[in-house]
């Protein structure tokens, strides 16, 4: 490296990237054999119901609550969230169990279990914010009793449940925005370090040694 | 439109000593063990028990 390019900091952050994540270990076209389980496809699913959720949402904040209460199109989408939603969760706990039992933070990938952990943490006041940005009767009821709850367990001062405005921008710019990069952390996570493989068996007694 | 299930009323609860759930959210979490465990056990398309390479 020459003189110029060590004092650049581009270049720097460029040759750490790449040695860190080369364009095969990115973009891999070949995973192990034991990837060939359907345990193994609740990450992906988990990642493709959040595309759905990005997107429904995207279009949901640019037609406006009137559009998604009372127009039939609207309505479809606001349900396409809701759902795709409720799948997020379901296949990201199954995703999350999977790894739990497989001890998925063995071989040096504590931090791809801490990112994929704080996504589930960070993704659910990101679901619950929903609930009260709805618009509806529905949401200010629930903003009520959602900020006693907070009072009750003494961080009702750090925001207000009643201010739509802020759960409004919760829910559509701060909390996905944490959770997008967070995701792409684990994904990066996972790239680097490959998939975890399962436990190994013991070793088969042979005829020369038989089992006690 | 009708909904598939009726939701027009209070959801029903399992409510057994401390334990209180909604049958919905019951439904929920047995689905998912269920999901979880056919994961596990179901055959993988295209891969016939091989080794790990």
């Amino acid at each position: 490296m020459s003189v110029s390019e060590e004092r650049s900091w581009t270049a720097r952050v460029r040759g750490r990237a790449v040695a860190a994540l080369p364009p095969d270990k990115l973009l891999p076209d070949k995973q192990p054999a034991y990837v060939a389980s359907w345990i193994y496809v609740f990450g992906v699913l988990s990642l493709s119901s959040l595309v759905v959720i990005i997107a429904s949402g995207s279009i949901l904040a640019l037609k406006g609550p009137g559009w998604w209460h009372f127009t039939g199109v609207g309505l479809f989408f606001n349900s396409i969230h809701l759902w795709s939603v409720e799948l997020f969760f379901f296949v990201m706990v199954i995703h999350l169990w999977g790894k739990f039992w497989m001890a998925a933070w063995r071989g040096g990938r504590a931090r791809v279990w801490i990112t994929g952990a704080v996504t589930f943490l960070v993704a659910i006041p990101c679901a619950l914010t929903g609930y009260v940005s709805q618009q509806n009767f529905d949401a200010q009821w629930i903003s009520t009793q959602a900020k006693d709850a907070m009072n009750s367990v003494g961080i009702g001062a750090f925001f207000n449940l009643l201010n739509f405005g802020q759960m409004y921008s919760y829910h559509v710019l701060l909390l996905p925005a944490a959770v997008v990069g967070i995701v792409i952390a684990h994904i990066l996570l996972v790239r680097k370090h490959g998939v975890v493989p399962p436990f190994s068996l013991p070793a088969e007694p042979t005829d020369s040694e038989p089992s006690s | 439109m009708a909904a598939i299930v009726n939701l027009n009323h209070h959801a029903n609860y399992v409510h057994w000593h401390f334990f209180q759930m909604s049958v919905s959210n019951i439904v929920v979490i047995v689905l998912m063990v269920i999901v979880f465990a056919v994961a596990i056990l179901a055959p993988f398309p295209g891969h016939v028990g091989g080794k790990s390479s």
